[in-house]
């Protein structure tokens, strides 16, 4: 399998701790200028993946491909262009940010050192506290600030958003917009603030059980996806849904609820005369829900 | 301007395609004149929380169709001569609308009057000049 073009690529990766594995044969694409979400419960795999996407772990079988080549075998090459803010932002507790900065700037080839200004002026950052006594969030304001400053190719985000409050979470995803309308970058990021991304995404990835269950644009994905109420049918007969894929089915006390994952308009109004179901209601699903269907229990494959 | 733009990530419809039917009505009601100058790629992005590229692909299709002009180094605008849509396409696309809403307020239990009413409501609302407020 050839993945060029991709920014960020695995193919069939597969990590095993023991007996348990984390990942198994997950292949996915990350095109170059997509936003990129990948989510899963927690213990799915979204750790072991980016570790192995950033050349950290090296996997059991399979690889990640940064950048056309192997992460494994390039990664100081590869990392270069690639910016990380991880899940604890973590630095020198005792150095301001624009301390942080000069002492970073030293490490890159190229550094925006007018953008790092403006990024931790908008974000509020003081001059004069240090890093250890700054806020969660915004340590990782400066902590963006930080991995935009060399321009990186990829901006990696691990859960980004933990732990901010509304203010801090729209000033991050207002530089992340920026970002992308400036310079095109592409962003892969895990994440639990589904309703945050769901503007911003352009494509979704959903692990389950070491497996990756769905992987698409994120506008094919909510085409496709919707939710079906309908009065309960006759005794004695029970709801048939073909041809329709239900992901999740539920019994209520007024009807019947099911989440389809192929819904098309034209098919499915035969299908609803044809099977004479009344009190139709069709609705269709946030990212979150759509998560939550196909990652939950007794959530299935797509 | 952007202000009178809203999207909803919910709705069936393509974040792009809200976008570009809320263009398409501030041109038509003229609460955007021709050749005024509409907001960049970005601030639109920035206003809406959506993802650029989003904003641009509305933009792309809403210049392919002769509503907007993207000048070279000066930004988009809104064209000179903003395109007529035709009697039969303009017929075509308010039955559509119009059986989808009759749809939804006949499901809902509404009496002709109230749906009727409610129409006039909204057009009310969409026409008003927006001015200042925030979405």
């Amino acid at each position: 399998m050839s993945d060029t073009g991709a920014v960020l690529a695995t193919e069939r990766l597969s990590v095993r701790y023991g007996s348990r594995a984390a990942l198994l044969d997950v292949s996915l694409r990350v095109p170059p200028g997509s936003v990129f979400v990948l989510l899963g419960r927690n213990g799915a795999g979204k750790s072991s993946l980016v570790r192995c996407a950033l050349g950290l772990q090296r996997p059991d079988s399979g690889r990640a491909v940064l950048f056309g080549a192997d992460v494994w075998r390039t990664r100081a090459k590869a990392l270069a262009r690639v910016g990380v803010v991880p899940e604890e932002p973590d630095a020198p507790p005792d150095m301001t940010a624009r301390e942080l900065a000069s002492f970073c700037r030293r490490l890159y080839a190229t550094w925006d050192d007018a953008g790092v200004a403006a990024r931790l002026r908008r974000f509020d950052i003081p001059d004069d506290v240090p890093f250890g006594r700054l806020s969660k969030g915004q340590k990782g304001a400066v902590m963006l600030a930080l991995c935009l400053a060399p321009r990186p190719e990829l901006l990696v985000l691990d859960d980004p958003t933990l732990g901010l409050d509304a203010v801090a979470r729209r000033a991050l995803y207002d530089e992340l917009i920026g970002d992308l309308a400036d310079r095109g970058t592409t962003v892969f990021l895990t994440t639990h603030d589904l309703d945050g991304v769901e503007r911003l995404a352009t494509h979704v990835a959903i692990l389950k059980d070491a497996r990756l269950v769905l992987d698409e644009e994120m506008e094919a994905m909510k085409a496709r996806f919707r939710r079906i109420r309908c009065a309960r049918p006759a005794p004695g007969d029970r709801a048939a849904w073909t041809p329709f894929v239900t992901v999740s089915e539920r019994s209520r006390e007024w009807g019947l609820e099911a989440v389809v994952s192929n819904f098309e308009e034209g098919a499915f109004a035969a299908f609803v005369a044809q099977a004479g179901l009344r009190d139709v209601e069709v609705g269709t699903l946030s990212l979150e829900e759509v998560f939550v269907s196909v990652a939950g229990e007794g959530g299935g494959v797509s | 301007m952007s202000a009178a733009i809203t999207v909803d990530p919910r709705d069936a419809v393509p974040i792009w395609r809200q976008i570009e039917e809320g263009m398409r009505r501030l041109v038509a009601v003229g609460a955007l004149a021709p050749a005024a100058p509409v907001p960049s790629v970005r601030d639109l992005a920035r206003d809406l929380g959506v993802n650029p590229m989003t904003v641009s692909k509305a933009y792309q299709r809403l210049a392919d169709t002769g509503v907007l002009e993207v000048r070279r180094g000066e930004g988009t605008f809104v064209a000179g001569t903003p395109p007529k849509v035709g009697p039969v396409e303009r017929a075509r696309s308010m039955k559509d609308a119009a059986v989808r809403y009759a749809g939804v307020a006949m499901g809902l239990g509404a009496a002709e009057d109230d749906a009727t009413a409610a129409v006039k409501d909204a057009w009310a609302a969409l026409t008003k000049r927006p001015r200042g407020e925030k979405r």
